[in-house]
């Protein structure tokens, strides 16, 4: 081996603390960007492999009529259609221990010969028998069933009956039923009507057969299917076209890797500013080595050469850790993203590209990094080398603020003397507070968002002035039941609203929603409520909330705002009636779908609906979830008493666990990202700070030997130590706020629909303080023991 | 060897070395001319700040004069590029400091064999037995695999002559190199530069040592920048 890399490998085994920590900083970036884009990558291609197993539907076509035989016949002949099959969707009830849950039900009109949205049989029958249903896998847990085991069910306008679970299904299609605190039944049309439902088929189900992912072509063929169809006499009240080729949860999916992998390449990035650190650093601590090297022979380009490869070699060791462990860190994140988006990981072969971004962002971010202080240090003159003593002579003139600053009369001794050291060198010092503020601001940030979400959580409550929200079959009069709910103990108030899937009207064209077949993804609907309402607190955005019982006025949330604007009109459907809407303001609204916020009367005047509602919404005095639950209870045992046909009860408690359930490994997630970048902060403090002691160790000779006492050095370099990270806290608290308000856009966007508000986390910016201080204090005392340690005389000899 | 007919291996013409200082510009060195022949051991004398590094600086390449000519074996070293500089040294020139200066995480012999490794001079295999003739030459043989650390200050000075030697350069410039050792060390290291002299080597020392005069025949003094003594030239 030639001698000089001889010295290269000594150099590094030589000052080996320093390089661990060196190859753990560019070994957690390499780390989290494999662990994240390698369970991307599998998670991508299964959901995406996992959803189009399930041959989803083009469009669904629902229908005023039930479908006949011959019409799904006669629409599989229409050019353009691969398939086409009935189905029918129906939310009922399910009984789980003491409390009602909703159950959506999916008729299915030939299980063996299945066309679209095909679920997956696991176990038990393939085909239910009469009177049984087969379940998704993930609904066992909602149900707290195993298969074999009776449900009491309870569809919109039958007696709750009990059906047997005779087998288990896997529908990708589908979030975890945990997640939504539903349960999802797959039954024939037979077991509907045994239920009590009179329904038959109203869903028309097709598959395009040319350019199957472009909505705009679905769309198109939807719409003259639908054209054809009514000409059939099947009138068509909505067409569902949710996006081609695409899980309810790819958009929301794509989304929150894109942050993860952004919050990876930013700890490699500070990984890499560590190193950088660091190498220049090396640079100056070995320069006389340097002007030794070039007297004997070596030329800039060998020099450079030794430092290169001296950073090629810790590149390489971190690699060679955080590979493999990134391997079983992503096999652990895909199959924990598996759980939540209810996927079948059947190929878990992390792709060959992963790697080769990992080696190549861990061999270039930390090269690039380190190449100014390299090459500044390679191309040194060998004179300017020889003559050099560590620590740069001379203080340059624009540094004269700093030495007024430090003159301030209050100050100590110390402490004007490690304010001046602080700012001595500057492209060290701003590398430094690069370092610590990133990892502090990122720190801050996950913790800040991670609060901002727990009280987006509670504004579900703040939002939503009731407790409970109750769905009845049909349009219904309420006037007697509102009273006798009213009348209920610890009931504060009842209201009836009504409510309708609506959608944006076009001209000469049938209503296209996007809605999945969950019916809740991507759903629109229209919200009638009596005016004024002391059941909703919405946040109003612009404009003004309702005021006017009989006016065609419309409030939207965020999520239907689209681009609308104040005093636009706008067309909505309902029920297969058009009607126009002024646009009088927009509200936030967390955690709902889009919704368009009308009054009941004016609802209720265009859908003939006067004096009657379909959804009771009833508050508690008492709002805690154990209150809430009992009353739960009462309210439905009443409700059953007064015959009320009720399709489905949403607790307020339930729908916060949901939302909660949604994201939960998302904030988990980023709270380790916050954990990982707190790491390789105060590595990067600790790593630095000592090293600016460890290259003054001639200097502080000098000081001992005029005079200062060991206590001195050491209280003026714990001084430098907490400056720097006091410094720090300011620019990390600074740049969080503006990530967080950036983080909780996209989280809040993802979840509730509306971003997160700025949360600013005492405990966040507390922790990060103390931790910079610990840090600081343990990282300087140490090398200044040390310092103090050595002879006076030692240190003066000191090179 | 410095005979009126042989050509002169260090040739300085009319060399003048200024820096740049907050009170204008220092010379250090002001229109110094002199001719030092191959084999010549020459002693470089003068008061601390007199200019005696700069010259020595000067002659390895190290530095560049502000005026004037500098030829090194017929090479004009002032006119070299800082890279072209660096590998025209190792071959040509041997430098050995007052602090050694040897890499502390190389041993001994690895120290010497790194010179041949930068300039690339005899086969790899070569290398090592190379350097253990040298650190013979040098009395230090049994000390090839420690590392400098481990040395007498002595043995280090003796390990950097042997890495000056390394590349077999005509020109060994010492700075001081025995400005850190005892006086009987001291002995031994100028005994060694006048062995080296004797096998056609040139040898310029910088040194206060007066008690070592003996050693040399060819002595320049300088002080304020320039020559002051009748030196002879080659």
């Amino acid at each position: 081996m030639k001698t000089r890399y001889i010295k290269v490998i000594r150099d590094l085994t030589s000052d080996y603390p320093k390089n661990i920590m060196l190859i753990v900083a560019i070994a957690l970036g390499v780390f989290g960007i494999g662990a994240i884009l390698g369970g991307y990558s599998v998670i991508k291609r299964e959901m995406t492999d996992n959803y189009l197993s399930t041959v989803p539907a083009s469009a669904t076509l629902e229908l005023e009529k039930e479908i006949s035989k011959s019409l799904v016949d006669s629409v599989k002949k229409i050019p353009g259609i691969q398939e086409a099959e009935r189905h029918a969707t129906v939310t009922a009830r399910m009984r789980v221990g003491d409390k009602w849950f909703p159950l959506l039900l999916f008729v299915i009109d030939d299980f063996k010969e299945k066309r679209t949205n095909k679920p997956h049989h696991l176990s038990g029958e393939a085909e239910p028998s009469p009177g049984s249903m087969l379940v998704e896998r993930t609904a066992l847990i909602v149900m707290n069933a195993k298969e074999g085991d009776d449900l009491l069910i309870k569809t919109p306008h039958g007696e709750p009956q009990k059906v047997k679970l005779s087998g288990t299904v896997h529908d990708p299609g589908l979030a975890p039923a945990w997640q939504e605190q539903a349960g999802y039944g797959y039954i024939t049309i037979e077991t509907l009507h045994a239920l009590g439902e009179t329904q038959g088929f109203d869903q028309l189900r097709i598959l395009v057969s040319e350019q199957p992912y472009s909505r705009d072509h679905i769309m198109e063929t939807a719409q003259s299917v639908a054209r054809q169809v009514e000409r059939a006499g099947y009138p068509v009240h909505e067409i569902q076209v949710p996006s081609p080729g695409k899980h309810p949860h790819q958009s929301q999916m794509n989304a929150v890797m894109s942050i993860f992998i952004v919050f990876s390449f930013m700890i490699l990035v500070l990984g890499s500013i560590l190193v950088a650190t660091s190498m220049a650093t090396l640079m100056v601590k070995q320069v006389r080595q340097i002007g030794v090297m070039k007297t004997i022979g070596a030329n800039s380009i060998q020099v450079m050469g030794l430092y290169a490869l001296m950073m090629v070699l810790l590149c390489v060791l971190a690699l060679m850790v955080a590979i493999p462990l990134s391997r079983l860190a992503a096999a652990g994140f895909y199959r924990q993203l598996a759980v939540l988006l209810n996927l079948e990981i059947n190929d878990d072969s992390i792709p060959y590209w992963v790697a080769i971004i990992q080696v190549g962002s861990g061999l270039i971010i930390p090269l690039v990094a380190a190449a100014l202080p390299v090459i500044r240090g390679s191309r040194i003159s060998v004179k300017n080398a020889l003559d050099n003593y560590g620590v740069t002579q001379t203080y340059s003139a624009n540094t004269s603020w700093i030495v007024r600053f430090s003159q301030l009369n209050f100050f100590s001794e110390t402490f004007r003397l490690a304010i001046r050291n602080v700012f001595r060198q500057r492209s060290r010092l701003v590398m430094t507070l690069g370092l610590l503020a990133a990892g502090g601001a990122m720190f801050m940030t996950a913790l800040n968002v991670s609060e901002a979400w727990d009280s987006n959580l509670k504004r579900i409550y703040v939002q939503r002035l009731y407790d409970l929200e109750v769905h009845l079959n049909n349009f219904t009069t309420t006037d007697s039941i509102v009273k006798k709910i009213d009348a209920v103990q610890g009931v504060r108030a009842v209201e009836a609203w009504s409510s309708s899937p609506t959608s944006v009207s076009k001209d000469n064209a049938l209503n296209i929603t996007s809605t999945y077949p969950d019916k809740g993804h991507a759903s629109f609907t229209m919200l009638a409520l009596p005016v004024p309402t002391q059941l909703l607190n919405p946040t109003i955005t612009e404009g003004k909330w309702l005021h006017d019982p009989t006016a065609h006025h419309v409030v939207l949330n965020q999520s239907a705002r689209s681009s609308l604007k104040i005093g636009d009109e706008v067309s909505l459907a309902i029920e297969e009636k058009v009607s126009t809407w002024k646009v009088i303001g927009f509200v936030e609204d967390v955690g709902s779908h889009s919704t368009a916020y009308v009054s009941l009367q004016t609802f209720s005047a265009i859908t003939n609906t006067t004096g009657q509602a379909e959804l009771l919404r009833i508050s508690y005095r008492d709002r805690s979830k154990e209150n809430a639950m009992r009353k739960n209870l009462e309210i439905e045992k009443l409700l059953e008493k007064e015959n009320m046909a009720v399709s489905k009860t949403i607790p307020v408690w339930l729908l916060r666990n949901a939302i909660a359930a949604h994201m939960k490994v998302l904030v988990n997630s980023l709270l380790a990202m916050a954990l990982l970048m707190a790491l390789v902060g105060t590595i990067g403090l600790v790593s630095t700070v000592s090293m600016s002691v460890l290259e003054r160790t001639r200097e502080i000779g000098v000081m001992r030997a005029i005079g200062a006492t060991p206590a001195k050095i050491r209280s003026l370099i714990v001084w430098e130590g907490l400056l720097i990270g006091t410094i720090s806290i300011f620019v990390a608290f600074v740049l969080s706020v503006v990530l967080s308000t950036y983080m909780g856009r996209v989280i809040g966007d993802m979840a509730f629909r509306t971003p997160l508000s700025l949360t600013i986390s005492a405990f966040a910016l507390m922790t990060w303080i103390v931790t910079i201080f610990a840090v600081a204090y343990v990282a300087v005392l140490l090398p200044a023991r040390r310092a103090n340690r050595i002879s006076t005389r030692e240190a003066l000899a000191y090179e | 060897m410095n005979t009126e007919q042989s050509k002169p291996l260090i040739e300085l013409s009319h060399v003048t070395k200024s820096f740049p200082s907050m009170s204008g510009n220092f010379q250090a060195l002001k229109n110094v001319s002199l001719k030092i022949g191959k084999g010549q051991l020459v002693a470089v004398t003068g008061k601390s700040g007199s200019g005696k590094s700069t010259l020595l600086n000067i002659i390895a390449g190290i530095d560049k004069p502000t005026e004037g000519q500098v030829a090194i074996n017929g090479i004009r070293v002032d006119k070299l590029s800082e890279s072209e500089l660096a590998t025209w040294r190792g071959k040509n020139i041997g430098v050995v400091f007052q602090f050694f200066q040897l890499l502390p995480t190389l041993t001994v012999i690895e120290n010497i064999m790194l010179p041949m490794d930068f300039c690339n001079r005899y086969p790899k295999n070569e290398r090592r037995e190379r350097a253990l003739v040298l650190l013979e030459q040098v009395n230090i043989r049994e000390q090839a695999d420690k590392l400098p650390s481990a040395l007498s200050g002595g043995q280090q000075q003796r390990a950097a002559i042997a890495r000056a030697l390394a590349n077999d350069p005509p020109v060994i410039i010492a700075d001081e190199p025995t400005g850190n050792l005892d006086s009987q060390t001291s002995a031994a290291i100028f005994e060694l530069f006048a062995a080296l002299a004797r096998s056609e080597k040139t040898v310029i020392v910088v040194t206060h040592e007066k008690d070592f005069a003996d050693y040399f025949k060819d002595v320049i003094v300088i002080a304020d920048g320039a020559i002051v003594n009748e030196f002879v030239p080659a």
